[in-house]
């Protein structure tokens, strides 16, 4: 048996992170709880280091080591890069929320960086089994933050409840997975996409269509988004802060590497599928987004729509398409961490601002985090200049460019019928009188995160161009 | 005499599986499940996986279904509430399970998969080691799964106790280090008492003081 | 003679009859998570026959690790599990009611 040891520099960051959460865990078990902010202030190192790994990492061609395992190219530089920043968002957000409710430990953060782990490695997965152990990591690690919170029904509810559907979405990707493995008579990516072929059709698209399944639940697309409104609504917004952004990235990227990288042989049969899914989403998520009262629960159906319009890129097919959808996904990201940072800034001990009524009169308390507030609703409702709106027009040129016009048109009634919900969170927030006349007791590292946040997403409105070649160069 | 034996465990299998879904009280549900692994590790070794018919009741056996038992023992479940609804679901799912088994069984059934595509393969010799050559792969091709797969395992431990671990105030610690460093003194105390006549009036509290 | 058919179609009544159990047992969270144990079954008897039938052992190699992650995996939705009934005193999913959708 002839064995060359693998070259580990690729998986550089990933060693890295993994070496960091160990020591982390072991300095954490060591401290006492006043001190614990160790630990928070080592883990946003630890991802600022993995970033900068990341990106001296950088390769314009695409590195294969571990036998295959292990792919490295401009998108998952990019997309590591952007998820190791959005966790660091997450972390300070949620630091102080933890604090007031006495949720401030250390293995919040360990397993958030071990789900950071997971997501990196699902980015770079070459085959089978590096998709399922990464999107198994990022999981189970969810499934506990979301349980962390002990003594609360809703969040055990809502962890028990996205366990079982997960893990039930789980079984049926692998029971796809079995069946490309049994006709392609491989695991890995690269080989599968060169054996569709020869390959029989049937048994080929049957396996498809679970896969499929499988990536639809975490993307949360319809009719596989049952348990997102439910999750995001009773996870602690802390846990829902992270749910509802890197992951999805993440999502978009175990997309792309089982369709375009395993299954580009089989283009014609999932666009079918992905358009339905897409049309799908991307109307029922703005429809029913506008019954709701609960913001948390709002954003989850908003969530559903903005997943709609990743999938419209991915539909598409083309190398510009996987950009624009990349570059939707790292947008929302962005949107939607500094959507729930609003809600965590408007919460204290013991008070959740979860309702829409709690945002009334935000601009009497608050000039800038209303105007802060008015951007990102602008941005995800896809108002110019604002950064949501490149995100949906490169999504909708793509769209069209590849001849799906009547997707596009559809796409584009969702966001009108999106923007009225958008609309109703900013006249409370400008027009009505305020319920809640305290003042926003939140510390300086969240309001200056916030507001960077939210200058991010003007700015990068403003000049789109760099984020938007960078991504579309990811793929050429 | 192959065939027989994959008849007899298969047979055993799906009529186990059948128990674990429709008998009511989780802690049969769990045996039947043992049963179910049992008669599956059984069909693996027709497979010659023999590493993972054996990895399958050590540790899905031994250690997965003993936790769900000691769970299941430890809920104070109520059974009767659990049986309420099952007759209304039962049509449904014989539908779902039919129409999915109907769908597969048209995509595996056929032809494709028949000998002429996949040759029964020879049995491999005597001296085959299913364990080395599972080992070889697991240690140098996928040896980046097997890390992550550590790391899994890891989340699980991490998650597990972070969960379930609780500090009750009122719990009594055996805190060895002073256990350890106790000298004489703080255990026994030499107190001088008078000697007295012999009264039936001591005070005995007097004395410990 | 036994040929990968069989093996298929032993894989496919597995996943049929886990797929029912989740349908049947909607209401008790412990029999759904056993569901969950016979469908990764099915799946690996999947994995098993095909790896067998090809003679490439990856198809093993896949087998050993999703066992891996089952197990961590039920030991989490255990845990889970006795959180959630430390608070709710009941493991009806249909009762987990407390967020409507």
């Amino acid at each position: 048996m002839n064995f060359v040891t693998p070259d580990f520099m690729p998986a550089m960051p990933e060693i890295f992170l993994l070496s960091m959460v160990c020591v982390i865990m072991i300095i954490d078990l060591f401290l006492k709880d006043e001190s614990r902010g160790a630990t928070y202030v080592l883990s946003l190192i630890a991802l600022i280091a993995t970033a900068f790994l990341s990106f001296s990492n950088f390769s314009t061609e695409s590195i294969t080591t571990f036998n295959g395992s292990f792919i490295l190219d401009p998108m998952a530089t990019i997309l590591k890069i952007a998820i190791c920043i959005i966790v660091v968002g997450v972390f300070i957000y949620a630091k102080d929320y933890l604090k007031d409710r006495n949720m401030y430990k250390g293995e919040y953060f360990t397993l958030g960086l071990f789900g950071v782990l997971g997501m990196m490695v699902m980015v770079s997965a070459g085959n089978f089994l590096t998709v399922y152990l990464g999107l198994e990591l990022l999981s189970l690690s969810m499934y506990a933050m979301i349980a962390m919170q002990r003594d609360s029904i809703v969040a055990s509810e809502a962890a028990m409840k996205y366990f079982i559907l997960g893990a039930i979405a789980s079984g049926i990707l692998l029971y796809g997975m079995s069946m490309v493995y049994g006709v392609t008579g491989s695991l890995d990516l690269a080989t599968i996409n060169k054996a569709v072929s020869g390959a029989d059709r049937v048994v080929m698209s049957f396996g498809l269509v679970f896969i499929i399944l499988g990536v639809a639940f975490k993307l949360g697309a319809v009719p596989f988004h049952m348990w997102m409104p439910d999750v995001y609504h009773g996870s602690p917004t802390s846990v829902t802060l992270y749910i509802a952004s890197a992951p999805k990235i993440a999502a978009f990227a175990m997309m792309y590497r089982l369709l375009v990288d395993g299954l580009a042989g089989m283009q014609a049969d999932w666009q079918m599928i992905l358009i339905i899914l897409s049309v799908l989403s991307m109307v029922f998520g703005n429809i029913v987004a506008i019954a709701q009262t609960n913001i948390k629960r709002m954003l989850a159906y908003s969530t559903i729509s903005h997943v709609g319009f990743i999938i419209m890129g991915v539909v598409a097919g083309t190398q510009a398409g996987y950009g624009a959808a990349m570059f939707y996904a790292i947008v929302y990201a962005i949107m939607s961490v500094a959507g729930f940072g609003m809600i965590i800034l408007l919460s204290r001990a013991g008070f959740e601002a979860e309702n829409i009524e709690d945002f009334r009169g935000l601009n009497q308390r608050s000039p800038w985090f209303a105007f802060v507030m008015m951007a990102i609703m602008f941005s995800m409702a896809g108002v110019p200049p604002f950064l949501g709106f490149w995100a949906k027009i490169a999504v909708l040129q793509e769209a069209i460019n590849s001849g799906f016009l009547w997707l596009a048109i559809v796409g584009v009634m969702a966001s009108v019928i999106g923007a009225f919900y958008y609309l109703r969170v900013i006249k409370a927030v400008y027009f009505d009188k305020p319920t809640d006349e305290t003042p926003i007791q939140a510390s300086m590292d969240i309001r200056l995160t916030l507001s960077l946040n939210g200058m991010a997403i003007l700015a990068f409105g403003l000049y789109p161009t760099a984020l938007i070649t960078l991504c579309i160069s990811a793929f050429a | 005499m192959e065939t027989i034996v994959f008849y007899v465990f298969s047979a055993f299998m799906i009529l186990s599986a059948l128990m674990v879904i429709t008998v009511h009280n989780p802690v049969r549900a769990a045996f039947f499940l043992v049963l179910t692994f049992f008669s599956s590790a059984a069909v693996w070794l027709l497979l010659e996986a023999e590493f993972l018919a054996i990895i399958l009741i050590i540790v899905y056996v031994g250690a997965v279904m003993v936790l769900f038992l000691f769970v299941v023992m430890m809920l104070d479940v109520n059974l009767a509430e659990l049986k309420k609804g099952f007759v209304k679901n039962l049509p449904l799912a014989v539908i779902v399970a039919l129409a999915m088994f109907a769908m597969i069984f048209m995509v595996v059934g056929g032809e494709q998969f028949g000998v002429q595509n996949f040759a029964v393969p020879e049995r491999h010799a005597a001296d085959y080691s299913n364990v080395s050559a599972l080992g070889q792969l697991l240690y140098t091709e996928y040896v980046y799964s097997f890390e992550i797969a550590a790391v899994i395992l890891l989340v699980g431990i991490v998650a597990a106790i972070s969960l379930t671990l609780r500090r009750r105030p009122n719990t009594r610690h055996q805190k060895v280090e002073d256990q350890v460093a106790v000298k004489g003194a703080d255990r026994l105390r030499v107190v001088k008492v008078e000697s007295q006549p012999r009264k039936h009036t001591i005070d005995n509290a007097e004395v410990k003081k | 003679m036994l040929t990968l058919t069989h093996f298929l179609v032993l894989g496919a009544i597995l996943f049929s009859i886990s797929l029912a159990g989740v349908f049947i047992n909607r209401k008790n969270v412990i029999i759904l998570l056993m569901c969950v144990e016979l469908m990764l079954l099915a799946v690996n008897t999947n994995f098993i026959a095909f790896s067998h039938f090809l003679g490439d052992t990856a198809g093993q190699v896949f087998v050993f690790f999703i066992l891996t992650v089952a197990a961590a995996e039920a030991a989490i939705g255990l845990a889970i599990l006795v959180v959630l009934f430390r608070n709710k005193r009941t493991i009806n999913v249909e009762e987990l009611d407390t967020l409507k959708g």
